[in-house]
């Protein structure tokens, strides 16, 4: 793929790759930065994407994943706090900003698991396949859909009872 | 019939999603539409995960603009290019100093504690450079707030 090509699609991807960035690490500087230095690595070396193995979103969408793991391990908080998140990312000005709909959703959003948070901002935000879900978090094609159903229920849950 | 998701997944369970987000076989869905026409809490399970996915669709959950990673893939292109002029520079220094050491070395009119006092100063200058550049340098990397305009 053509370097100036793969520009153009980073560019559009960089928001979705933000919003899964932030889920797995709860903050929107360090999740830019993230997504920032992806870009980076994949600029660096463009012949790294295989066409033949899946689109340039689920690998671009790995490499942002891999790199939020990275960084997790770094802050060797992997098990506990991630998974303690209450409201990924967001300031207090930009709470204001934000209608109470969507605010209420991305604080549901925030009690959930961090591998169900991931799951559902990759299906139903960056709109993947199964199949690239899959490539993406390197799970079996078959686990996708029980634990996206189960983490749609768990959000349906907390919406519930945030709006109550 | 009890109105709770252990129930729900006694029905058709995951295979609501699935047939939601167009991932399942001829036969699924065909399972989960005759399923949904009698049972009614499916049903309304399919409505609310359908509402739900659009709503998350609808959310922003990065607030971050496309302008941004436009500006990172320009700032990746600069500091590539930066990387390679720094890579010549420091290569050209290395050659004309290493020429300068053979032909200084290799200067006759010179007596050898001459040569090992200029070598001395030379180098040790040369050395003191170095140190304050590679300082600059971790401190230009490590710096979080070189971005923030005053």
């Amino acid at each position: 793929m053509k370097s100036d090509a793969m520009r153009q699609q980073l560019v559009h991807l960089g928001n979705g790759a933000h919003a899964l960035a932030t889920q797995i690490l709860g903050s929107t500087d360090d999740a830019a930065d993230a997504v920032h230095d992806s870009i980076a690595t994949v600029l660096k070396r463009p012949e790294a994407f295989d066409p033949s193995k899946g689109s340039l979103k689920s690998w671009f969408l790995r490499v942002v994943h891999n790199r939020c793991v990275d960084q997790l391990r770094q802050r060797r908080q992997i098990s506990s706090e991630v998974d303690e998140l209450i409201e990924p990312g967001m300031g207090p000005e930009q709470s204001l900003e934000m209608a109470q709909r969507d605010q209420s959703l991305r604080l549901a959003l925030g009690q959930l698991r961090n591998e169900q948070r991931q799951i559902i901002v990759l299906r139903d935000y960056m709109n993947l396949s199964y199949a690239e879900i899959a490539n993406v978090l390197d799970v079996a094609q078959g686990t996708v859909m029980s634990r996206l159903h189960r983490s749609r229920l768990a959000l349906k849950e907390e919406l519930t009872r945030h709006e109550k | 019939m009890k109105n709770d998701n252990s129930s729900i997944d006694q029905h058709v369970g995951e295979q609501l999603s699935g047939y939601i987000d167009g991932e399942l076989t001829q036969q699924e869905r065909q399972r989960v539409v005759l399923h949904c026409e009698t049972c009614e809490q499916c049903r309304q399970n399919l409505d609310e995960i359908r509402v739900l996915r659009k709503r998350i669709g609808d959310t922003r959950l990065s607030t971050i603009g496309a302008d941004k990673w436009r500006e990172t893939m320009e700032d990746t292109t600069v500091r590539t290019s930066q990387s390679i002029g720094w890579i010549l520079f420091i290569a050209g220094l290395l050659i004309a100093f290493g020429i300068g050491l053979i032909g200084f070395v290799s200067e006759s009119g010179m007596s050898l504690g001459e040569k090992i006092m200029i070598f001395a100063i030379y180098g040790g200058l040369a050395t003191l450079l170095f140190s304050v550049l590679r300082q600059r340098l971790i401190e230009r990397k490590s710096d979080k707030y070189k971005d923030v305009e005053i």
